[in-house]
This record gives C-alpha cells, sequence and structure tokens, in this order.
C-alpha cells in the first residue's frame, strides 16, 4: 500500500480558483485581519469590525457569480470537495448570517472586550469552516470543516474571560464538543473499514445496512449521526446548550444557535442523502425518534424558563427537532422534497432567530437584565422593537404569513409525503408540539405588549446603527419568505436547494 | 479461525513470550537473592536526589508560551521533511502549497512576537 502510494506519480490537481473564491476571499481575508490587528493604533481598532464585514460580503460576491454563470456541478479533487446548487445556497446562508453577527457584535465587543481583533478573526475562521462543510463530500473533508469550525466557537463562547458563566459555557461546549467528535470519528473509521472508501458516494454505494458486517455498518452509522447531533442539540445530546447559549456572549449564543446549527444540519443531510442512502431502515428510526423527543422536550423545557435566552435556547433545541423530520423520512418519501425542506427552514429559521437575538441585544442595553419578566412595557417605551420581536416570535412559532410558518409547512409536506404510519405519527406529534410552543412565545408577547414596566423606568431604548442595520435585514428576510413564498427569487433559491451534484 | 484473526496469532504470541519471560525473570531473582530490607536501602538510589518540597510543585506558566510557539514550529518540520523528500515530484505546484502553509504559520509566529509573547517578562 506505502509502496504503491511512493511509486505512483504525483499529478498537480485541477483547481477551480473561481468555484474556491469564496474561501480563498475568507482565507485571505482571515490573514489581513490579523495583520491589521496587530498594526493598529487602539483608537482606531473599529476598523476591524467593518473590515470583518467587508471580507464577508466580499466572499458573498463569488458565490452570487457562480450562481448566476450556470448550474453545471463543479467538481474538485475526485469530487471530494464540490460545488453545487445546494453547497451556493448554504455558502450564502453562512456568510449573510455571519455578517448580521458581525453587525451585532460591532458594538457589543467594543463594550465589553478587548480583544477585537481577535474575536473577529475566529468569527471569520468558524464561518470559513461551514463554508467549507457545504461543499464537503468525503468524510475527511467533513471532519476537517466540522473541526474548523468548532475550535474557534469553543474560544469565542468563553470570550467574556472575567465572567465565570461565559469559561462555564466555553469549558462545557469544548468537552462535549469534543467528545462528540471522538464518536463520531470512530464511527467515521468503521464506515471506512467496511465501505473502503471515504468518498459519500462510494460509502452510499456500499452501505446498505443489510448485507455482511451489518453491526458494524449500524455501529458507523448510528455513531456519525451521534456525533452531529451534539452538533444540532438534538436531545438527549442537548444539555450543553442552554448553558453555552446563557453564559457566551449574545452575538455569539446568535452565532452558536443558528450557523453553527445549520453546518451541522448540512452535515447530516450530505450523510443521510449520499453515505446513507441504502441503509435508511438503520437511520430512518433512528433520527425518528431524536426528532420526535427533540421537538416534545425542547417545548416542554422551554415553557418552564424564566431567563430570555435559556427560553430561546430550549426553543432552538426543539427547532432543531422540525428541522429533523424531514431526514427522518429522507429515504421513504421524496429526496428532493425532504432537502428542499431542510434547506428552506435553516435559511428562514436563521433570518428569525438571529433576529430574535438582535432584540434581545437591543432591549438589555436598557435592562441589563434576561429575565422574559424585564421585557414588560416594552411596547409602551419602544414600540418598533416590540413590534419587531412579535414578529419573530410568531415566525419561531409558525403563525401565517410570517416565514416561520412557510418553513413549517415544508417539514409537515415533506413527513406526510411519505405516507407511513410513523411519518403521520410523527406529523402528529410535531403539531401537538407547535400548539404547545405557542404558549412560550405567546408569554412573551402578553410580557411586552399588557405588562407594565417591571421598574417604572420608560426612557426609551437606543438601539445602535449596527443593531438597527441586522434587524431590518432579518427582519426582511423573515418578513418576505412568509408573505412571497412565490417570489422569483425565492422560488430559484428553493430550486437550487433541491439537488447535489455529484 | 479466520484468516484476520490468524494474523494476529502472531502478536498473541509474542504478548504470551514476554509475560513469560519477564515473570521467569522475576520470579527466579526473587527466589534467588536474600532479602534484608533497611531504611539505608529504600533511599534514592546513585544518582537521585532526595525530594525536597510537596508533590505538587509549581511551575513557571512562561513556559507555556514557548511550548506552545514550539508547536508551530514542530507541526511546520512534520509537514515539511517528508515534503522535502519528494520536492522534485510536486513541482511548483507544490512548492506554492508550502508556501502559503509556512506563510500561515509565520503570521502566528508574528501575532505572537508582537503580543510580546517572545519576550521573557
Amino acid at each position: 500500500m506505502i509502496s504503491a502510494l511512493v511509486a505512483s506519480d504525483f499529478a498537480t490537481p485541477h483547481v477551480d480558483y473561481h468555484a474556491l473564491a469564496p474561501e480563498i476571499v475568507l482565507g485571505v481575508g482571515i490573514c489581513l485581519l490579523i495583520v491589521l490587528d496587530l498594526f493598529l493604533a487602539e483608537s482606531r481598532k473599529w476598523l476591524v469590525s467593518t473590515v470583518a464585514g467587508l471580507i464577508l460580503l466580499g466572499a458573498v460576491l463569488p458565490v452570487v457569480t457562480l450562481g448566476v454563470i450556470g448550474s453545471d456541478v463543479r467538481s474538485m479533487f475526485d469530487g471530494r470537495y464540490v460545488i453545487d446548487n445546494f453547497s451556493l445556497v448554504l455558502k450564502a446562508l453562512f456568510l449573510l448570517s455571519g455578517y448580521v453577527v458581525v453587525l451585532m457584535s460591532s458594538r457589543d465587543t467594543e463594550e465589553r472586550t478587548p480583544y477585537q481583533g481577535e474575536y473577529y478573526t475566529l468569527l471569520l475562521t468558524s464561518i470559513m469552516g461551514m463554508v467549507m462543510m457545504a461543499s464537503a463530500r468525503d468524510l475527511v473533508s467533513v471532519f476537517v470543516a466540522l473541526e474548523f469550525l468548532s475550535i474557534p466557537a469553543y474560544m469565542l463562547a468563553a470570550w467574556r474571560k472575567r465572567d465565570s458563566k461565559s469559561n462555564e459555557a466555553g469549558m462545557k461546549y469544548f468537552l462535549l464538543g469534543v467528545f462528540a467528535s471522538a464518536v463520531m470519528l470512530y464511527g467515521m473509521s468503521l464506515l471506512y473499514g467496511v465501505t473502503g472508501s471515504t468518498r459519500l458516494v462510494d460509502i452510499g454505494q456500499a452501505v446498505t445496512g443489510t448485507d455482511h458486517l451489518v453491526g458494524v455498518q449500524v455501529l458507523g452509522i448510528v455513531f456519525v449521526i451521534v456525533g452531529f447531533a451534539f452538533k444540532v442539540s438534538a436531545v438527549p445530546f442537548h444539555t450543553w446548550a442552554p448553558d453555552v447559549y446563557q453564559g457566551a456572549p449574545t452575538p455569539i449564543t446568535a452565532f452558536l444557535s443558528v450557523a453553527s446549527k445549520a453546518a451541522g444540519f448540512v452535515a447530516l443531510s450530505l450523510l443521510v442523502f449520499l453515505a446513507f442512502p441504502a441503509a435508511k431502515s438503520v437511520y430512518e428510526p433512528f433520527l425518528w425518534v431524536l426528532a420526535a423527543v427533540t421537538i416534545t422536550v425542547g417545548n416542554l423545557l422551554a415553557l418552564k424558563q424564566k431567563n430570555i435566552v435559556r427560553m430561546l435556547a430550549y426553543s432552538s433545541v426543539s427547532q432543531g427537532g422540525f428541522i429533523l423530520m424531514p431526514l427522518a423520512v429522507a429515504g421513504t418519501g421524496d429526496a428532493r422534497t425532504s432537502l428542499r425542506a431542510v434547506v428552506v427552514y435553516l435559511i428562514i429559521y436563521a433570518a428569525t432567530n438571529l433576529g430574535a437575538f438582535a432584540v434581545v441585544m437591543a432591549v438589555s442595553r436598557k435592562t441589563h437584565s434576561g429575565e422574559i419578566a424585564s421585557y414588560g412595557g416594552l411596547f409602551n417605551y419602544a414600540p418598533g422593537l416590540a413590534a419587531v420581536m412579535t414578529l419573530f416570535l410568531a415566525s419561531l412559532a409558525g403563525i401565517p404569513p410570517f416565514g416561520g410558518w412557510y418553513a413549517k409547512f415544508g417539514a409537515f409536506k415533506a413527513v406526510l409525503e411519505a405516507r407511513t404510519g410513523a411519518a403521520y405519527t410523527l406529523a402528529v406529534i410535531a403539531a401537538v408540539n407547535t400548539v404547545v410552543s405557542a404558549a412560550y412565545y405567546i408569554t412573551l408577547m402578553r410580557e411586552m405588549w399588557m405588562k407594565p414596566a417591571p421598574d417604572g423606568d420608560e426612557s426609551p431604548v437606543r438601539v445602535p446603527r449596527n443593531l438597527v442595520a441586522a434587524l431590518v435585514i432579518t427582519g426582511v428576510a423573515t418578513l418576505a419568505f412568509g408573505v412571497l413564498p412565490g417570489f422569483s427569487g425565492y422560488g430559484a433559491i428553493t430550486g437550487l436547494a433541491g439537488a447535489f451534484g455529484r | 479461525m479466520s484468516q484476520f484473526l490468524r494474523e494476529y496469532l502472531t502478536v498473541f504470541w509474542f504478548a504470551v513470550l514476554a509475560l513469560l519471560l519477564a515473570g521467569l525473570l522475576l520470579g527466579i531473582s526473587a527466589l534467588v537473592r536474600p532479602n534484608k530490607p533497611t531504611a539505608q536501602k529504600l533511599l534514592a538510589y546513585e544518582s537521585g536526589v532526595d525530594p525536597i518540597g510537596d508533590g505538587w510543585s509549581q511551575s513557571q506558566v512562561r513556559y507555556y508560551f514557548f511550548a506552545l510557539l514550539f508547536v508551530i514550529f514542530d507541526v511546520e518540520a512534520v509537514f515539511i521533511f517528508p515534503w522535502a523528500t519528494q520536492l522534485e515530484r510536486y513541482g511548483t505546484f507544490g512548492l506554492v502549497e508550502m508556501g502559503i502553509f509556512v506563510f500561515v504559520l509565520l503570521l502566528g509566529l508574528v501575532y505572537a512576537w508582537r503580543k510580546g509573547a517572545l519576550r521573557w517578562v
């Protein structure tokens, strides 16, 4: 084996620079940020956040040109790194939600932490890992992308150095993340042992879930899924989520609950649709249980929360269950519908959840509290914020005509199209939970609209411009996806999302 | 017995042999040698020094930075050596790739230098 490797002639791999342009822009940008931070005077450090935002927008540009030029699949390194429509849509999602996080942080970090350069460098590094994840079509590149996006996130979670809660967040996230990586690696090594290849497509042909070595196959599949279930905080692997979300700086919480989670779902979809399509008898029941338990437990725990960030944390756990739902019927139902439902849900959920966290940040500038009770009287002194927050909460609850409704509609549609008893049961469980979830979203709405301010202080909130921009972007996206699900650009996006290139 | 297990049989026999040999040598010496323990014999032998203070000793936290910096160069070496042996084969492509790799690591060093991690305060 080794002698064969040495003897074979090295062929320069074909590199498609246009297809790699988003990654190249990000990579060069990260190097630039480090240097900029080192040689910039303390009084001009604000430049760093501006440059970080520009780099992200600069990386969106090639994604757009690639999308406009055509739908041909660009494959590199023997199909181990593929740029297709699915990956383009998700790259745009990761970069834009990263941009919103930069908008949200530029005020927050200036006030709370002196390490601006490192903060944005790590944030961009993590986003680069996600962008790589969207294109990875090989166990090794999936794993490298996963570590690329996780390791900076561990540090970012612990960013408030002097705050013991933030330290706890970083530590918990790190330990559980590493544990999940270890489990996943073990699963990957088993899969490689069974199939003799690390390419997802090859694994998809070899893993059937029926023939000999079926026990090893099942172990491999389950371990890999468990690894990513940690990443997407599916119950019972969710225990880190509320503590980490509460302790981390709020923009990072938004980032983790949206982008990092989306990256986990991207990896899960890659595995389910490319690596395990023939093994649906193995992954479907497993994901079915995960989805049902995640939705239910997330909701029940969210009902009891008194802190808004913890409530949003459990709500995001439960939303993750809805995204797992189409994956749980990916084999029996229509694969394209399921994949499209996952991607659409990720996009809409990203806009909505980022927006909700932006409002939380804006309000906490005045109240300095995360308690749900502190939202009393918000409508009286900040009607705009209350209205926008209502929009986001209604979208999360799935009330028409906001984006979340359309996302949930897609997920239910995918499940119902599977036409099996298990699928119908899952749909019923999810439907009941949708009603339950409305309870805690509406509790917060009632607090904002009907209760008086708890301390009687009704001076208006000063919302910085960056935060306003973030709110406008996420608010418009949330509204547009719900009101105009048929408008042409959006239809094109969802159409694009429905297929993998090989 | 499958072929797979048969190949591991060698490993098994080696393990048995190692255990036997070690047990035999220690066992014989235990039987043969006289046993007269004294306090003197329990002291550190020849080159050893009597331990002073707690087992929970502290070391300079500053060494930690140097350990991290060492990792930068260590990783660099791990990748450069195998690359250097096949330099001609990889050609210009390999050279550019390695240039990028070394540049990124150098950036780390520049960062450490500007932040004052190289100064012994």
